[in-house]
């Protein structure tokens, strides 16, 4: 009996070694070679050289070659293929309702850039409290420490940061922190049993008061219909004056309009992002602020990020082929 | 009453002042505006006559020249204690000060959280391509350039502390939260380390420079560590190491850096510090992975006012106990 087909769509990067490692005794690996999306449907005709695999290792990169994993692919591929097995923490370019309907399971990689984006968060929060980028363009300009004052720039020591969002993200920001003796308050819509007792709970009720004692506010909820623009007008008014938003989740969560009026009349004393809501756009107003610390979505951008990444989709194509699901099955197709 | 000098000004403390020296001291402040004034001041009837101490601050400088021989052999007539504020004290001549019996103290401590926060936003920039993706983003390339693979998290790499003061002490904590493997050198292995940081002492040196993801630079800068990170030091480090300087400019020889650069044996470098500031060596703009701050370690309004706070407590305790806490190595 042969091993089943298994399609591997886009490069391993970092975790190419893992592949024999993980998949050669139970699976047969094909490589998928197309170079577009005709190319890629050709292929799994009932004749054609991808036909007949149970399961798909898609990652990333793929997007540029196949396009969006649309009704119309994964119609294509429910001829025979029973699971994906995706590279990615987010899911929005999948068709989840197709898969839905056609019994095929959708696996994401929660986790794998948790630590990552913590990181990057927490280089914002110190950028911005320090006013360091505007610093490091001033000098590279010829200009040292230019139009300097130091009363604007606050070490993070007895300062708070307001967590939004305590998820895994959130809680590794956390342990960041703590070291710098920064006081760390957060809302949820509900505690999370595993934050340590120093992270302070401010339940909706106590919004406002969270939000008038917050020197930092970093996001980190996740994208939904009813979080976009969450952090809006009202939010922002309510955070004490002088106060920095930090962003390494998704742009649309903030009204961008509303935090740039906020940054123009000196309500809010600067911004760190890593998002922004119509992505690689970035609104040229952004740039004019000097305490605009801006990254280009970089918070899963590391080596070790990228190989968790694509290792844990590794061991949830394993998981399919050995016990015919993962539990890193969307909730939407569990 | 005994009258001491503001020898620069004071920032941020001046409430803080007032209370310290209310009934204990005249505070005269510095209104000279070259050396020759100055000199003229400290005699017998001048504006500063008889000051027994006085805070400095380098900004001073500007006006009355460095702390040299020469000024503080006129300072001599009555100056006993010397609070400078700052932890770093290269541009004091303490030889001169202790041929005239002058006590100098410094400001440590007040400096640590502002210096090591520093390190640590120059250690994530430069493991994480950080400062040219926002370069990127400015010029519109968003992040086509950025490769993944040069980019790394701390955790599971490992930084090398050169010298564990407080600064080296704090950035360890930082780390420690990731975490970094920290391992260090210091002439002496220090006692309240932490356990989980391994010291190595110098005969084994080349092995912890071998070990090191990163080498951040701890160490007052005085003639036996002046160039001390040198071509043999820097080439003893992993290919793609990342060297951190937050101490002063003049620790590392900068040519051997550049050439480290440019054959691509360093990774990346972050600096704070500089051998001539405020002149940056244009070379060093070259590199897109060199992260480059114009000196602002301590440059936040905790930090200054900590600094400042502490400068006159040393001099306020050196009026009311005859000595205050944080008097210079070199003079104890």
């Amino acid at each position: 009996m042969s091993l089943p087909r298994v399609l591997i769509l886009g490069l391993l990067k970092f975790a190419e070694d893992k592949v024999s490692e993980l998949l050669d005794d139970i699976a047969e690996v094909i490589r998928v070679d197309a170079t577009n999306r005709a190319e890629f449907f050709a292929g799994l005709q009932p004749s054609g050289k991808y036909a007949g695999a149970v399961g798909l290792y898609r990652h990333w990169d793929s997007a540029a070659v196949t396009g969006p994993f649309d009704k119309e692919l994964i119609d294509k591929l429910s001829t025979s293929v029973k699971w994906i097995a995706g590279t990615a923490v987010g899911y929005e370019m999948i068709d989840i309702a197709a898969c839905k309907e056609h019994g095929i399971l959708y696996s994401n990689t929660p986790g794998s850039v948790d630590v990552s984006t913590a990181t990057t968060a927490l280089y914002l929060i110190i950028s911005t409290m320090r006013h360091f980028s505007k610093a490091d363009r001033d000098l590279h300009a010829g200009k040292w420490k230019h139009g300097h004052k130091a009363a604007g720039l606050h070490d993070l020591e007895g300062h708070t940061l307001a967590i939004l969002g305590l998820g895994d993200i959130g809680l590794h920001l956390a342990t960041f922190v703590r070291p710098f003796g920064m006081r760390v308050v957060y809302h949820n819509r509900k505690p999370n049993p595993d934050a340590p007792e120093w992270c302070e709970y401010f339940p909706a009720e106590r919004l406002d008061e969270m939000l008038a004692l917050t020197d930092v506010l970093s996001v980190h909820i996740p994208l939904r219909t009813e979080t976009i623009g969450f952090v809006g007008e009202r939010m922002i008014r309510k955070l004490k004056k002088g106060a920095i938003i930090v962003n390494t989740a998704r742009g649309k969560i903030i009204d961008e309009d509303a935090m740039i009026r906020a940054l123009d009349d000196g309500h809010l004393a600067g911004i760190g992002l890593d998002v922004y809501p119509n992505e690689p756009e970035v609104n040229p107003r952004l740039l004019e602020f000097p305490n605009a610390a801006l990254l280009p979505h970089m918070g899963g951008d590391s080596a070790d990020a990228q190989r968790k990444l694509e290792t844990r989709a590794l061991v949830a194509a394993r998981d399919y082929l050995t016990t015919g699901t993962s539990k890193d099955v969307v909730p939407e197709l569990r | 009453m005994p009258r001491v000098l503001l020898c620069g000004d004071l920032v941020w403390a001046h409430k803080e002042c007032e209370e310290m020296f209310k009934g204990i001291a005249e505070v005269v402040p510095l209104t000279s505006p070259d050396r020759a004034d100055f000199i003229a001041g400290l005699q017998p009837g001048g504006k500063y006559d008889s000051i027994v101490g006085m805070f400095y601050q380098h900004t001073s400088a500007r006006f009355i020249g460095p702390l040299n021989a020469e000024l503080i052999g006129a300072l001599a007539v009555s100056v006993k204690w010397i609070a400078h504020n700052g932890a770093g004290y290269d541009q004091v001549d303490v030889q001169a000060c202790k041929a005239h019996g002058i006590y100098v103290s410094n400001t440590p401590g007040a400096v640590d959280y502002g210096t090591a926060t520093t390190a640590l936003y120059l250690l994530i920039s430069a493991m994480r391509r950080f400062s040219s993706a926002e370069r990127a983003v400015r010029s519109g390339s968003w992040k086509t350039l950025h490769k993944a693979k040069f980019a790394h998290d701390l955790e599971g790499h490992t930084l090398a502390i050169l010298g564990m003061g407080g600064v080296g002490l704090r950035l360890a904590q930082y780390v420690h939260a990731f975490p970094m493997r920290v391992i260090y050198h210091n002439r002496n292995k220090v006692a309240n380390a932490p356990d989980w940081i391994e010291y190595y002492p110098a005969e084994r040196l080349d092995e912890m420079l071998a070990e090191a993801d990163v080498l951040s630079v701890h160490v007052p800068l005085r003639k036996e560590t002046t160039g001390l990170v040198d071509e043999t030091m820097i080439r003893k480090l992993k290919q793609g190491a990342v060297i951190i300087n937050t101490a002063r400019g003049k620790v590392i020889d900068e040519e051997a850096m550049i050439r480290a650069l440019e054959d691509r044996h360093l990774g990346a470098i972050g600096l704070d510090v500089y051998p001539n500031e405020p002149e940056v060596n244009p070379r060093l703009l070259e590199f897109p992975n060199a992260i480059l701050l114009p000196h602002m370690g301590t440059e936040t309004l905790d930090s200054q006012k900590r600094m400042e706070v502490r400068a006159l407590t040393n001099l306020r305790d050196y009026l009311t106990k005859g000595a205050g806490a944080d008097i210079i190595p070199e003079l104890r």
